[in-house]
């Protein structure tokens, strides 16, 4: 056991673990406390963008240029439900609403994305999957493009472009963790994160559809040979790795407020962690998102907002020279071509 | 084969594309062409037909999607930008080492991607185009950031005619140095680096070195349009760099056609047009004409993945007539 | 009849491969396609087992048509396929892999003995249960490949190349499995580049050349006919 613990020290994904657990230790003593605070809401929600971008890379072959557009349909259902039922809550005031009625704007999130994503698939990918396989990875990389335009600007052109933001999604004096204030919203969003990244492990490593979505991403003909219904697995992929990115927007509509473009930050974050960890390993994606997260709560902190660009890539570029199939192994063969 | 032929050939210019030229040519003095606001959108047009060119160049032949192009671009308008304002020097020089700058980007960018998969390279390329275009934004002691630099432009006039001849000039340019390199022996190479990147290899050809010399090149003229851009302009953001302008110029590549050069540039015009008739007529309806560009894509990624270029080979390209055969595809080589 | 296959016509795209082959195999049979490389025996297995639709011609299993109905769905009417790159499941453990075979079935103490099933048969697979497949030897893999074919409890069992990157003495063992399978009453389908064994242990054989069917009958007969003798054997 202390073997093999010394040995994943020493591999590239313990070294970046254990480097970047130091860093928030050190960065907390120097700073406080609301650095790891933030690390761990922004890191949680971030992890499920990119836990559903890695689904599709490893399992649909799609490289998703349009991930972030559902994360946008999340804070934006969220809003449409959310406001509504505070508005009743304002004339009518009920503790038990005001309880759920967060729950049930993030549920709806939930589900919108869910269901754009099957339409995705059904709608985009299906037809396009039926007429040809050649150059697939570039076609439909370009083809999410056309799509994230599309939604974009869809929503410009609907819903307009003015912020459409919450103050908060419960009321009530923040909670003092360790001497620590945490406003109620960001404590919900972390456990929540928590509780869908449990499930989601718990779904993919002990049911049998978990198991299926797992063996379309490692031999499709194999899955077809053992009588996986491709089509409809693929269908589900979709939706589900669109909905955590709805559920992780309806989570965080209290800090981004919903406007055409709120899914771009969260789609290069996603890309950030995907490319980082390894295209396509679902599990590196949920310790990526923390370290990501880390990565640009520091940069701001000690360097200043708006370099959260300019830091995190330059330091991908350094990582990916010495491990060009990311720190933790992709999971989609062939990163290099050589 | 007489000269003019001959001529055509050694330009990979047809009758049909001189023509088309001419008509562009003549397009500023034709009313309605001729009112300023047109010529500005011809102008537009035009940058994008020849970044288009330039972009195809990469994405069509070596398949490799430059995530980054406008990024790059602006860098090359940046540099030349920043030199004539902080250090006096002439545009007409500065572009130039705008475009080596972006060609130098280029080469490194190449150097650290390049030997990834094509998708993978695409993003390392984007997350270059994102880190230049932070940088743009937070150097505002050099950039003046968001605010914008002002640039001198260069020609000394109000109008806008020498500029749209200038910059036809550069798309005329930009595809002569494309296709020439791409039928040459290089150009072979890309061919099969794109197509079939096994068989490449067991034939000895090295993917990365002829991938690297593609994506510089590409870069370098990249830049130069960018310089076209900056002096054009006199006014220079971070916005120049933003990954929705790659998408506009990635469209209209993919749409006209990849791995032909020219379909991007034929249907740039006709296209941007449009699309700014869309985006001034309808402007109570905003953000419709990119709905309509993210439309296109996904239809045509769908079910015509060759684009309009495709289309034209299949269809229109070779007609019965020999006259009209001629005006196609100039005159034939005799083997 | 089992398996019906009439007048077959296949191939990828353009390229036509197969031409009015036809197949019959009754239960219980132990069968055989033999043939020389790129003759279509592989095209002809991925067609029945639906992962080629054929552009004409008839598959009747049980008397019901499946082609054309998708490859997921002729393994819920009861046809495993076991190809010869065997599109095992690697970063899978053996157990894994088995429970990804029984896929389409829902009860769990048939489950449960069809794996102690395989693990009697194949012991091997037995002692590694929770080994990745893919860091697997060659040998192990065709196992588990067939193992998990078995799981999913078929009437028909097609196997391709089993022998194929084998030492001869793992083969010899991966032709007694398949004979144990047959005398339990599991009709299979058989591709083999290695004709004399084939023929030696199969009931019935059909040779297939540039993709038609040149020659039917019994193996014992087949292994006599001149013909065979001189392309497959060399004498």
């Amino acid at each position: 056991m202390s073997d093999r613990f010394i040995r994943w020290c020493r591999s590239a994904a313990g070294v970046t673990i254990l480097l970047s657990i130091l860093l928030a230790v050190i960065a907390t003593i120097d700073r406080g406390p609301y650095i790891l605070v933030n690390t761990a809401i922004t890191g949680g929600m971030l992890a499920l963008v990119a836990v559903g971008l890695a689904l599709l890379l490893g399992v649909m072959n799609v490289a998703s240029f349009v991930h972030g557009e559902y994360f946008m349909i999340g804070t934006l259902v969220a809003y449409y439900v959310f406001t509504p039922l505070q508005n009743f809550l304002n004339t009518n005031p009920s503790p038990l609403l005001a309880m759920v009625a967060p729950l049930i704007a993030i549920l709806a999130a939930a589900v919108a994305g869910a269901a754009a994503g099957a339409l995705t698939e059904i709608m985009v990918f299906a037809p396009m999957r039926r007429r040809s396989r050649e150059n697939w990875v570039m076609n439909s990389f370009l083809l999410t493009v056309g799509l994230a335009v599309l939604l974009i600007n869809g929503h410009l052109l609907i819903f307009g472009a003015d912020f459409k933001g919450i103050v908060r999604y419960w009321a009530g004096a923040p909670v003092t963790i360790m001497d620590v204030f945490i406003s109620r919203d960001r404590l919900f969003a972390f456990l929540l994160s928590i509780i869908v990244i449990l499930a989601f492990w718990v779904f993919m490593k002990t049911t049998r559809t978990g198991r299926a979505i797992r063996a379309v991403s490692q031999d499709e003909t194999g899955s077809l040979m053992v009588g996986i219904n491709l089509s409809a697995i693929l269908i589900f992929t979709m939706a589900l790795g669109c909905s955590l990115a709805a559920v992780a927007g309806a989570s965080l509509l209290f800090l981004y407020p919903s406007y055409p473009t709120v899914g771009l930050e969260a789609l290069y974050m996603a890309w950030f962690i995907v490319i980082l960890v390894g295209l396509g390993n679902i599990i590196g994606a949920l310790t990526g998102g923390f370290m990501v997260a880390l990565l640009k709560v520091l940069t701001v902190e000690y360097i200043g907002s708006g370099w959260d660009f300019v830091v995190p890539t330059a330091l991908i570029i350094l990582v990916l020279i010495f491990k060009p199939s990311g720190i933790f192994g992709s999971e989609v063969r062939g990163v290099l071509d050589q | 084969m007489n000269a003019f032929d001959k001529l055509l050939r050694q330009l990979n210019l047809t009758p049909a594309g001189v023509l088309g030229l001419a008509v562009l040519a003549v397009l500023p003095f034709i009313p309605p062409f001729n009112q300023e606001y047109l010529i500005r959108w011809l102008i537009a047009a035009a940058l994008i037909a020849a970044g288009a060119i330039a972009f195809d160049f990469t994405a069509g032949f070596i398949n490799i999607v430059n995530f980054g192009f406008y990024a790059i671009l602006g860098l090359g308008g940046y540099t030349s930008a920043i030199l004539s304002v902080n250090v006096g020097l002439t545009p007409w020089i500065g572009v130039f080492i705008g475009a080596a700058a972006a060609g130098v980007l280029g080469f490194l960018t190449g150097l650290l991607t390049l030997r990834l998969r094509g998708i993978f390279a695409a993003v390392m390329a984007w997350f270059v185009g994102l880190a230049l275009m932070g940088l743009a934004t937070k150097m505002v002691w050099l950039t003046r950031g968001p605010l914008g630099l002002r640039t001198p432009r260069l020609f000394d006039t109000a109008s806008n005619i020498p500029y749209y001849y200038l910059i036809l000039l550069l798309m005329l340019v930009t595809y002569i140095i494309c296709s020439r390199v791409v039928a040459s022996k290089v150009g072979i190479a890309f061919k099969a680096i794109g197509q079939n990147m096994d068989a490449a290899k067991t034939s000895g050809i090295n993917p990365t070195y002829y991938r690297i010399i593609n994506f510089t090149l590409s870069c370098t003229l990249a830049g130069l349009l960018g310089g076209f851009y900056a002096h054009y302009y006199g006014i220079l953001t971070p916005d120049i760099m933003h990954t929705s302008k790659t998408v506009e110029v990635l469209a209209v590549a993919y749409i006209g056609g990849r791995g032909s050069l020219w379909g991007g540039a034929a249907i740039a015009f006709p296209f941007i047009l449009a699309m700014e008739l869309v985006r001034s007529g309808l402007s109570n309806l905003p953000g419709l004409n990119l709905i309509l560009y993210g439309l296109l894509l996904i239809l045509v990624m769908i079910y015509y993945p060759g684009g309009f270029a495709k289309f034209f080979d299949a269809y229109i390209r070779h007609p019965k007539n020999r006259a009209l055969n001629y005006f196609l595809n100039g005159a034939s080589v005799r083997t | 009849m089992l398996l019906e296959v009439n007048n077959l016509n296949a191939g990828y795209g353009f390229l036509q491969i197969l031409w009015d082959v036809s197949i019959e195999i009754d239960v219980g049979e132990f069968v055989c396609i033999v043939g020389p490389n790129g003759a279509g025996k592989s095209t002809t297995m991925k067609t029945i087992a639906g992962l080629i639709t054929p552009s004409s011609g008839q598959i009747l299993f049980k008397g019901e048509p499946i082609h054309g109905i998708g490859g997921h769905r002729v393994t819920r009417k009861g046809i495993a396929f076991v190809s010869e790159e065997m599109n095992l499941f690697t970063n899978m453990s053996v157990q894994e892999n088995l429970l990804m075979g029984a896929y389409i079935l829902d009860d769990k103490s048939l489950i449960q003995r069809r794996m102690n099933e395989i693990y009697d048969i194949f012991p091997r697979l037995g002692e590694r249960k929770s080994q990745l497949a893919g860091t697997m030897s060659g040998g192990e893999r065709k196992m588990l490949a067939i193992g998990r074919g078995l799981m999913s409890d078929p009437a028909l069992l097609m196997v391709d190349e089993p022998s194929f990157g084998l030492a001869p003495q793992l083969t010899a063992s991966v032709f007694d499995a398949l004979e144990t399978l047959v005398q339990g009453g599991l009709t299979i389908l058989l591709v083999e580049q290695n004709v004399t064994k084939t023929l030696s242990v199969t009931h019935r054989g059909y040779v297939l050349e540039n993709g038609r069917i040149g020659l039917a009958g019994k193996s014992a007969d087949l292994a006599c006919d001149p013909h065979v003798r001189k392309v497959f054997l060399g004498v």
